[in-house]
């Protein structure tokens, strides 16, 4: 081949410009949407960080290869959720939001945790970007004023209206409720709002007990169930301080007629450790893999549940269900703005309301979750199963009150 | 109801005693603050835990296996790793150097085994025993024997058999004993076993009684330091005593003033006794109290 002066140009020229072609063929083909966060995956709240964090995941992982991608404005789009693990560290979670600012992502996951969700948000709110989040509902992050937070749940102290209800529909009518609260924000604002909406129910609650945040020993709280003989304990404390609270109250033989534990008997491990003796346990339900829901992307919780089932080894839980919906809301307003602007995202967001896997996503003007469509149920474990018993619109199966005493239990 | 809470206080001192002794007895000889004994701690109760998951073998059963285990990992944790720290920097290395391997023995065990609560439940957890109007566990009750009997053992072997006095007499004056014959390193690694074993140990009456996960090493560890500075360093009585001391005075706190306030009144203790007695109530002249 003869090498003249304007071949040699006309190669050089190609070499220059195939790679750019390439390039931005290929930009096209993977044109993502970020989404960045922190998650705990290590520390005091990674095992809830962990549901949530595999929720998030599992949400990606449909709509990238079930759906290859969203379509937003005539272009589709693979989402790329991008998280790091902030060790359960408010400090360590705000410099990781930072980072991903700094790196210009224009939307945001929460992590779990208010005491995480409230330094991020403040971050995210100041830099004018949309966060959706499942784990941080202390009444402190909706009375801020922000304009672009939105939680999967409502806000702590309007948590646990439905088990208020519940109470009072109750028969025999419970004489004495006694609450014990951890003494941590969430727990204390979860009860403390249980509290107000019960007294203004006009439910006798005569005792209420401050539990340290990380439990040690609940004897003193066994002794003064002990003694005060309450028909119903509704105890606002996390996982391992329930099961602590449930294993010394089964050892030194104290019944109560109606025991509620808010977080610990939805999870299969909590109620594997007590065995039998966890039939009958009340605690605060938020989302059962039966419920009717309907959902655009996945077409119903069942469907979601079986997916995640197929691809990930860890238990389902509702904040795995929560943390999908936190995505699928994204989609929804994304495709509703018909743009990926943040503010016109944030703006959809805000008026969204749409049946979803986990129920009906709508939020408050001040972003947390509707009380009525997004707010918990009263779960009951009967015959080894999370099952809802209130209200009867949810209902998959009838409530047992007062439930067994645990020398019933013990005989099998 | 004072009978049930003092009860329902020593056998949580008892636990207290137990988790501390290793702690005491490290720092009294070598005075090396080890801030890994929490997470010794911990690897105790997910021993038991996976020996009663995986071969069905009761906690209590499982116990002696447990405390050799430990004892080989203390022992090799102080040839390869202490001794390094603070042959070739200083104690205040050695200090961040345990820190350090709490944090990754912390993230191991995340690995390992999740970071869900685990929680040890043989046949008789929810048992209980009682005594007039007093019932206590069945759990709580083996606990506590466990932690007396293991500590009375330790403090046999301390003033009785020859490696005992061996390790006292480093632990009062190294080099004195250095020159009458004694394997400084070697004792000082017995040491180091020793306080594995029984943080291991420790590890298993904590898994029989509540459930654990990987952060409560910094919960152990910071009891430890609280007990050993009540009790006095160095000696299982102190261990013993400053761990009935604080359980007590834990249960009675939430008895009585309020259920979040124990950990208040133990911060309050310490820094009392700190100002007012600082070598603990059985305090001696060991390495780390002087």
């Amino acid at each position: 081949m003869k090498l003249d002066r304007r071949t040699v140009l006309k190669s050089m020229g190609a070499a220059v410009a195939l790679p750019a072609i390439g390039r931005g063929a290929q930009a096209q083909a993977t044109e993502t949407i970020v989404i960045g966060g922190s998650v705990p995956l290590s520390g005091r709240a990674a095992e809830t960080g962990l549901n949530v964090n595999n929720g998030y995941l599992a949400a990606q992982k449909f709509f990238n290869e079930q759906l290859n991608g969203v379509e937003i404005d005539g272009k589709r789009y693979k989402i790329d959720v991008r998280l790091f693990d902030d060790a359960s560290d408010p400090a360590r979670a705000s410099t990781l939001i930072q980072r991903h600012l700094d790196d210009g992502v224009q939307f945001f996951l929460g992590s779990f945790g208010s005491n995480i969700v409230l330094p991020t948000a403040a971050i995210v709110e100041r830099a004018g970007k949309p966060m959706m989040q499942t784990g941080g509902a202390s009444d402190q992050i909706y009375t801020q004023g922000y304009k672009n937070i939105f939680c999967m749940f409502p806000r702590a102290s309007r948590q646990l209206y439905n088990t208020i209800e519940y109470f009072k529909v109750l028969q025999p009518a419970p004489k004495s409720i006694m609450f014990a609260m951890a003494n941590d924000a969430f727990s204390k604002t979860l009860a403390e709002g249980a509290i107000a909406f019960g007294k203004e129910k006009g439910l006798p609650i005569n005792d209420i007990v401050t539990l340290p945040e990380n439990i040690t020993d609940a004897s003193s709280l066994v002794n003064q169930i002990r003694s005060k003989k309450p028909d119903v304990l509704l105890a606002t404390t996390h996982d391992q301080n329930s099961l602590l609270i449930a294993r010394q109250l089964i050892s030194s033989n104290v019944d109560v007629p109606l025991l509620y534990l808010s977080l610990g008997p939805q999870l299969k491990s909590f109620r594997d450790a007590l065995g039998g003796y966890s039939e009958g346990l009340y605690f605060q339900q938020f989302w059962d893999e039966r419920s009717p829901y309907k959902d655009a992307f996945f077409g119903s919780a069942q469907k979601f549940a079986d997916y995640y089932r197929q691809h990930f080894k860890r238990d389902i839980a509702y904040h795995t269900a929560s943390g999908a919906a936190c995505i699928v809301a994204y989609v929804h307003a994304m495709k509703a703005a018909n743009s990926l602007d943040p503010a016109k995202v944030r703006d959809k967001l805000a008026t969204l309301d749409v049946e979803s896997l986990y129920g009906r996503i709508k939020f408050t003007p001040e972003g947390d979750g509707d009380p009525v469509h997004l707010g918990s149920t009263v779960g009951q474990v009967l015959k080894g199963t999370a099952e809802v018993v209130f209200p009867e619109a949810s209902r998959t199966a009838a409530p047992v009150f007062p439930a067994p005493k645990w020398a019933e239990k013990r005989r099998g | 109801m004072t009978m049930q809470t003092l009860v329902d206080g020593l056998v949580l001192g008892g636990l207290f005693s137990l988790s501390a002794v290793g702690f005491s007895l490290l720092f009294g000889v070598l005075g090396v603050v080890n801030l890994s004994h929490g997470a010794f701690v911990l690897i105790g109760g997910y021993a038991a835990y996976t020996l009663h998951e995986k071969l069905g073998l009761d906690p209590l059963l499982a116990l002696p296996v447990i405390m050799l285990g430990m004892f080989c990992l203390g022992y090799a944790f102080q040839r390869s790793v202490i001794q390094w720290a603070t042959k070739r920097a200083s104690l205040l290395a050695s200090m961040l150097l345990t820190y350090g391997f709490a944090l990754m023995i912390r993230n191991a065990l995340v690995l390992i085994y999740s970071p869900d609560f685990k929680s040890v439940t043989p046949a008789y957890a929810f048992d209980s025993l009682s005594f007039g109007e007093v019932t206590v566990g069945l759990t709580r009750v083996a606990a506590l024997l466990v932690s007396i009997v293991l500590l009375a053992a330790l403090a046999a072997t301390l003033r009785y058999s020859n490696i005992g006095r061996t390790i006292r007499a480093t632990a009062q004056q190294e080099q004195a004993a250095a020159l009458c014959g004694v394997n400084i390193r070697h004792v000082f690694a017995l040491t180091s076993g020793l306080s594995a074993a029984f943080a291991g140990a420790a590890g298993v009456a904590i898994g029989l009684v509540m459930p654990f996960s990987p952060p409560d090493e910094t919960l152990w560890t910071v009891n430890a330091f609280v007990v050993v500075t009540l009790g006095g360093i160095g000696s299982p009585a102190g261990a013993l005593v400053g761990g009935l001391i604080l359980g007590v005075v834990n249960t009675m706190t939430a008895q009585l003033i309020g259920a979040a306030f124990p950990n208040a009144m133990m911060f309050l203790l310490l820094v009392l006794m700190l100002v007012v007695r600082p070598a603990g109530l059985l305090g001696n002249s060991f390495k780390g109290s002087r």
